[in-house]
C-alpha cells in the first residue's frame, strides 16, 4: 500500500478487470472518469463528493464550518462509523450482515441492565461495557458459525440473528425503555476531550483499529482475498472457514461498541434502539465506494461514506430542505455516489 | 402458547392417539351450547407488540382488570403483522366458542372490519381502539361491536403547544419534531400545533422536521437544528415523548438540558421523570393502563347485560377518550399513583372519560 490509505486496493480484481470490454454499458460516469485519468480518479470520487458537499453547504450556510457544528457532525457520525467499520469487513468479503440492529440492541441492553439503571439493582460499572462488547462479539461469532458450519448463506444467518437479538432485548427489557444511570458511562457522550465528545474518540479508535486490521494483518488481507475470489483464495491456502468466522466475530465486536455508544448517547436503552441503523450503515459503506460484490473498497472508503451521509443529513437541515423531500435527496445522493465511485464499465453482470 | 405446545406434541404421537384426540376434540365442539354459556368468558387483548412501553402498560392494565373481575385473560400480539393479528383472534374465537370479550388495537385501519365481523359471527363482544375504517360503525354490528375509542390528536398537539408557549413566556422561536409523515396521529398532532401557532402570533415556528417517532433520529436532528438556529430555539415541541427524550439528550450533550423546555405526547416514564426535573414542560397521555382495562370492562359489562349497547347514545359507541395531562403542577402526584404504584382505576366508571363523539 505504498500509495497510502486513500487508495482503493483493487489488486484482487486485476485479473478480471484487465480484460477490457467495450459494451453498451459504457456510460457517462465511465467516460468522465476516463477523461480525468481513469481508475485513480475514480478511487478518489467519494472524497471529491464529500468535499463538494462541504463546500456547497458552507456557501449556502456559513454556519456549517463553525467549529461547534463540525463537532456535532463528528458526534452524529460516531455510532454509524463504529457500526460501519464492522460491516465493511463483511461486505468486503462479499457477504452481508443484517444483524446490525439486533446485535446493537443486545449490546445496548446488556450495558444498561448491568450498569446502574432504573430497573434493577446492578451496578457493575465498566464491566458492563466489557460484557456488552463481549455479547456483540458472541452474536457475530454465532452468525459466522451458522454461515460456515451450517452452511447457511450470510443473508439468512444474519437475518436470523437480527430477530434473535431483537427478541432477546424485548424480553430482557420487558418492552420498556430503561434508563442508564451510570454517570461514568454517560460521560462517553457528555464529557469532552480537546473539544470532542469521548464518543467521537472511541469511534476514531474503532476506525484506527479497523484500518490496522485491514492493512497490516493477515486477517485483513484474507478477507479482501475471499471477497475478490473465494476459490482463488482457497487454492492459495487461505482457511476460508476460519477467516469468515473471525470476520463476523470482528463485526459483532464493532456492533457491540456501537451499542454501548448509542446507549450512552441516548441515556437509555429500548429494544428498537437500533431501528434504521442497518440501512444507514449499508448506505455509508456503499456510498464510500466499497462494492457489495466484495473485494473492493475498505475502511477508509467507509469513513468517507459515513461522513458523506452525516454531512448530507446535517446540510439538509441547515439548508432548510423540507422533511417531505429529504429522503428523495438522500436516494439521489446514493445513486450518484455509487455511479461515480464504481467502474460500471468493468462490471460483467449487474444484478 | 398452549396451543402451540399441544400441536407440536401431536406431531410426534402415533396416528391412533391422534385420531382419539381428534375425536375428543370434535366431541367437545359438539357439546351443547347451553353448557358453554355457563362458562366464564375469556378476556382477550390484541395488541401490536410488547416491544414498546406503550403496549406493555396496556397489557398491565388489561391484567389488572382481569384480576379485579376474576376472569382468565389472554394477550395476542400481532408483531405488526395484520394477517397474524386477525388469524390469532379467529383461533381464539374458535377455542372459546365465541364466549369471549375482545379489546383490540388493530394493527392497521382495514383490519378492524374482519376482526369485528368474525367476533359478531361468533357472538363475542368487541371493543376497538385507535384504528377503524370511517365507514365501520359499532351500531351496524349490534350488540357485539360495543364501542370504538380514539384520542383526539389535534387536541393533544394543541394542549402541549399551549403549555410550551406559556412556559417560554408567550414569545420566541420553537422547533417541532413530527412523527412518521403518513400516520394519522402525526398529521393530527401537527394540526393541533398549527392551531396553537395561529392563536399565538408572537411564537415563531423556526422549523418543522420529521424524526419518525424515534429518539435516535431526534437526537441527530436536534444537534443539526441547534447549529442552524442556536440560541433562537426557546422551546421544543415533539409529537411523541420518545423523540422529545432524544432531543433532550442532544440538549444535554451541549449543556442545554433544562434550559430549553420540551413537550411531548404519550407519558412514557422517561418523559414523566423529565417533567419532574423540569427538563420537560409537560407530556400528555392517553393512559394505556386505562385503555387496556377499560376496553375489556366496556365489552364485559355489555356481555353480562349491565348495559345494552343498542340503547347507548352515539357518543358512547364511538368516542374520544380524555387524555391525561402531566405537567409541573401534578407530576408528583401522578408519579406516586401511576409510576411508583400500580394506578387505581374505577372500572365501573365506564363512560367517565368520554369527551365526545368522534369527528366524521
Amino acid at each position: 500500500m505504498g500509495s497510502g490509505f486513500l487508495t482503493i486496493d483493487t489488486e484482487p480484481l486485476k485479473s478480471v478487470s484487465d480484460i477490457e470490454r467495450t459494451t453498451l454499458m459504457t456510460l457517462f460516469p465511465g467516460r468522465i472518469a476516463a477523461l480525468f485519468g481513469g481508475r485513480r480518479w475514480r478511487s478518489l470520487a467519494p472524497l471529491a463528493v464529500l468535499i463538494a458537499l462541504c463546500v456547497l453547504i458552507s456557501i449556502a450556510n456559513p454556519n456549517f464550518i463553525e467549529l461547534r457544528n463540525l463537532v456535532r457532525v463528528a458526534n452524529s457520525a460516531a455510532v454509524p462509523l463504529t457500526l460501519a467499520m464492522g460491516l465493511t469487513f463483511i461486505i468486503l468479503m462479499g457477504s452481508i450482515d443484517l444483524s446490525v440492529e439486533g446485535t446493537l440492541s443486545v449490546a445496548a441492553m446488556v450495558v444498561v441492565l448491568l450498569a446502574a439503571n432504573d430497573s434493577n439493582g446492578n451496578d457493575y460499572g465498566w464491566l458492563a461495557v466489557l460484557a456488552a462488547i463481549a455479547a456483540g462479539t458472541a452474536m457475530g461469532l454465532v452468525s459466522g458459525l451458522a454461515q460456515t458450519v451450517l452452511r447457511i448463506p450470510s443473508f439468512m444467518a444474519t437475518l436470523g440473528m437480527w430477530f434473535i437479538g431483537l427478541g432477546l432485548s424485548v424480553y430482557m427489557l420487558g418492552g420498556s425503555a430503561i434508563r442508564l444511570n451510570d454517570a461514568s458511562i454517560r460521560e462517553l457522550a457528555l464529557a469532552r476531550l480537546l473539544g470532542l465528545p469521548l464518543a467521537v474518540w472511541v469511534a476514531a479508535g474503532a476506525f484506527l483499529l479497523a484500518a490496522i486490521i485491514q492493512y497490516y494483518t493477515k486477517l485483513g488481507r484474507h478477507i479482501l482475498a475471499i471477497g475478490g475470489d473465494e476459490d482463488v483464495a482457497k487454492l492459495s491456502g487461505v482457511n476460508v472457514t476460519r477467516v469468515r468466522i473471525a470476520a463476523f466475530a470482528l463485526a459483532g465486536f464493532f456492533f457491540g461498541i456501537a451499542g454501548v455508544l448509542a446507549a450512552a448517547q441516548l441515556g437509555q436503552s429500548h429494544a428498537v434502539i437500533g431501528d434504521g441503523r442497518l440501512f444507514a450503515a449499508v448506505t455509508a459503506v456503499v456510498v464510500g465506494g466499497t462494492a457489495l460484490t466484495g473485494g473492493e473498497g475498505g475502511v477508509v472508503n467507509t469513513l468517507i461514506g459515513v461522513l458523506i451521509v452525516t454531512v448530507l443529513a446535517n446540510g439538509m437541515i441547515l439548508l432548510g430542505i423540507s422533511p417531505y423531500i429529504q429522503q428523495t435527496v438522500q436516494g439521489l445522493m446514493i445513486i450518484a455516489a455509487v455511479a461515480l465511485s464504481l467502474d460500471r464499465v468493468r462490471l460483467r453482470i449487474v444484478k | 402458547m398452549k396451543d402451540r405446545t399441544i400441536s407440536a406434541r401431536s406431531g410426534m404421537v402415533s396416528r391412533r392417539t391422534l385420531m382419539m384426540g381428534a375425536t375428543a376434540g370434535l366431541a367437545a365442539v359438539a357439546m351443547p351450547r347451553v353448557l358453554r354459556a355457563q362458562d366464564k368468558p375469556t378476556l382477550v387483548t390484541s395488541i401490536r407488540s410488547l416491544s414498546n412501553p406503550y403496549h406493555a402498560v396496556w397489557k398491565t392494565g388489561a391484567e389488572a382488570y382481569a384480576k379485579a373481575v376474576g376472569l382468565e385473560h389472554v394477550t395476542l400480539v400481532s408483531e405488526g403483522n395484520s394477517e397474524k393479528g386477525i388469524a390469532d383472534i379467529k383461533a381464539m374465537l374458535a377455542k372459546t366458542g365465541g364466549n369471549m370479550v375482545l379489546n383490540s388495537d388493530p394493527n392497521d385501519t382495514p383490519d378492524a372490519r374482519p376482526i369485528v365481523e368474525a367476533c359478531a359471527k361468533a357472538g363475542a363482544y368487541v371493543v376497538t381502539q385507535w384504528n377503524k375504517p370511517p365507514d365501520l360503525h359499532p351500531k351496524d354490528f349490534n350488540p357485539n361491536y360495543v364501542s370504538h375509542i380514539e384520542f383526539d390528536g389535534i387536541s393533544s398537539g394543541k394542549t402541549i403547544a399551549e403549555i410550551l408557549f406559556k412556559t417560554i413566556g408567550g414569545k420566541g422561536g420553537i422547533v417541532a419534531l413530527g412523527g412518521l409523515i403518513s400516520t394519522t396521529a402525526a398529521i393530527e398532532r401537527k394540526k393541533g400545533l398549527d392551531a396553537a401557532l395561529a392563536a399565538n402570533p408572537d411564537i415563531k415556528l423556526l422549523d418543522f422536521q420529521v424524526a419518525n417517532w424515534k429518539s435516535t433520529e431526534a437526537f441527530d436532528l436536534m444537534g443539526n437544528l441547534l447549529t442552524r438556529f442556536g440560541d433562537d430555539i426557546k422551546g421544543i415541541w415533539a409529537a411523541n415523548d420518545d423523540m422529545g427524550s432524544g432531543a433532550l439528550e442532544a440538549l444535554r450533550a451541549e449543556n442545554l438540558a433544562g434550559k430549553v423546555p420540551i413537550v411531548g405526547v404519550d407519558g412514557i416514564k422517561t418523559a414523566v421523570d423529565a417533567v419532574r426535573t423540569g427538563e420537560f414542560a409537560c407530556t400528555v397521555t392517553s393512559d394505556p393502563f386505562w385503555q387496556g382495562g377499560m376496553g375489556l370492562a366496556i365489552g364485559y359489562n355489555a356481555k353480562i347485560g349491565k348495559f345494552d349497547p343498542t340503547k347507548e347514545p352515539p357518543e358512547h359507541r364511538e368516542f374520544y377518550g380524555k387524555a391525561v395531562l402531566i405537567s409541573h403542577d401534578n407530576v408528583e402526584e401522578y408519579y406516586k399513583t401511576n409510576v411508583e404504584a400500580q394506578p387505581t382505576v374505577d372500572w365501573n366508571d365506564l363512560w367517565g372519560r368520554v369527551t365526545g363523539a368522534i369527528r366524521t
